[in-house]
């Protein structure tokens, strides 16, 4: 029963999520790696507060609110971090999602640890307590700094920034849990209402982003593309903008800008094709080109260069949603 | 947007005139749903009136071709018009659906 009450509700509530993912934005093989970096960010943690508790000389309960905190939420959030900064994740969705699958791993093996290493034979609401409120904020915390840094990189804040208040947030609702401010029935009562709610929220102005991101996105790169593909591209708005560049390059490099704003919309339609196909339930259509094809878009992205990526912002803004997107054609 | 429904051979046709976009796609999706649910398993989108086809429209599409493969029916797309031919050519949607170019040799099997 210890183990029921204290490891279910965590990957209960990890499942349902996942399973909230219309879009189906979350790799299976990577949330499988944050759970697991969750159990190491564990240990990781134990270790280093070890360390700490004995350098600093802190009482326990001191380090367990202010210190503790600290060091798990970072120890937590580094693979979300990696994954953020190497564009795998694109939007609040999968963020939440791999970032509840790392903490959700941590209280995992938090509890474990209690309940075989301690062998702690505690009354069995406390391992209700632990499961429903403990194990949840962790997995909560970490979601919110995936959730927070992600938004902070749409709205195209300073990432440092970002990071820090990501971290801060996660921070502050860990180190207020462990101060146990509530009576510990409320704490979690609370924990379990506000945030499924708070996810639902999220995921719902998510679910619209991208809708409204395919949609308007889609229609105008097929347009483009359509364009391009008849010789139409010299009456458009944008074949005008890549003739008034021809004063400033040589026509090698208008070629390799054409080319690279010609591939960027035929793999940037593809990308957004597979999403609706996942979204839908169908499988992926197979194209075997297609590394290749990224590959010479890489290769057309280092000729042309900082100046040349500059030169075409008008028509292709390479941030993160965009890398994050061609990223998905190299997992698919 | 405007929807028109009748019957040939074994075949539901629903003919789709206007533009199919954020606006009108949820209309579209109602009225297509509508005729599945209500039995029909061959099912042959007339596109010859559609001018305007965005990702939202796709979308309604995928979701028929998924309800109909579902209740193992048929659903085919004719008379599309060159520029949406491009969009379903482009986009790669032309190998999930069956197009055909006219309403006869859609409705033949």
């Amino acid at each position: 029963m210890k183990m029921i009450f204290s490891l279910l509700p965590v990957l209960l509530f990890l499942i349902s999520l996942y399973l909230l993912d219309n879009f189906k934005l979350v790799s299976r093989k990577t949330l499988l790696l944050c759970l697991l970096w969750g159990v190491a960010s564990a240990l990781i943690s134990y270790y280093v507060n070890n360390f700490l508790i004995e350098q600093l000389s802190l009482k326990g309960e001191t380090f367990r609110r202010y210190f503790a905190p600290l060091t798990e939420e970072i120890a937590k959030a580094l693979l979300v971090l990696a994954l953020i900064s190497r564009k795998k994740i694109g939007f609040a969705i999968d963020a939440a999602i791999y970032g509840f699958a790392a903490g959700a791993g941590f209280a995992l093996a938090e509890n474990m640890f209690y309940i075989f290493i301690l062998d702690s034979d505690t009354n069995l609401v406390v391992w209700i307590l632990r499961g429903f409120g403990t194990a949840i904020m962790h997995g909560g915390c970490t979601a919110l700094f995936a959730m927070i840094l992600i938004g902070g990189i749409q709205r195209e804040k300073n990432f440092f920034l970002s990071v820090l208040t990501a971290l801060f947030v996660g921070y502050i609702i860990h180190s207020g849990f462990n101060h146990f401010f509530l009576n510990p029935y409320l704490q979690t009562l609370l924990i379990f209402i506000v945030l499924p709610l708070l996810f639902f929220i999220v995921f719902q102005r998510s679910n619209t982003m991208l809708q409204d991101w395919l949609e308007i996105e889609f229609s105008n790169e097929i347009e483009m593309l359509r364009m391009i593909k008849q010789g139409d591209i010299k009456s458009t708005k944008a074949g005008e903008y890549l003739i008034s560049l021809k004063k400033h390059f040589s026509a090698e490099v208008i070629v390799d800008l054409y080319w690279y704003f010609s591939l960027y919309l035929e793999l940037s339609i593809k990308a957004k094709r597979n999403l609706m196909l996942k979204e839908n339930g169908f499988p992926l259509i197979e194209e075997p080109d297609i590394m290749d094809k990224l590959t010479e878009l890489n290769q057309l992205r280092r000729q042309i260069g900082k100046v040349g990526e500059l030169a075409l912002q008008p028509l292709v803004r390479m941030k993160h949603r965009e890398l994050w997107k061609l990223n998905q054609l190299k997992n698919n | 947007m405007n929807v028109h429904i009748s019957t040939l051979n074994d075949f539901t046709v629903v003919e789709v005139h206007g533009r199919v976009d954020t606006i009108s796609a949820s209309e579209f999706e109602t009225r297509l749903l509508a005729v599945i649910e209500s039995g029909a398993s061959k099912i042959v989108l007339n596109c010859q009136g559609l001018d305007y086809i965005s990702s939202s429209g796709l979308r309604v599409f995928l979701i028929a071709q998924k309800k109909i493969v579902a209740a193992k029916g048929q659903l085919k797309l004719c008379c599309l018009q060159p520029t949406i031919k491009e969009i379903f050519d482009i986009s790669g949607f032309s190998s999930i659906f069956s197009i055909s170019a006219d309403l006869e040799t859609a409705t033949k099997t």
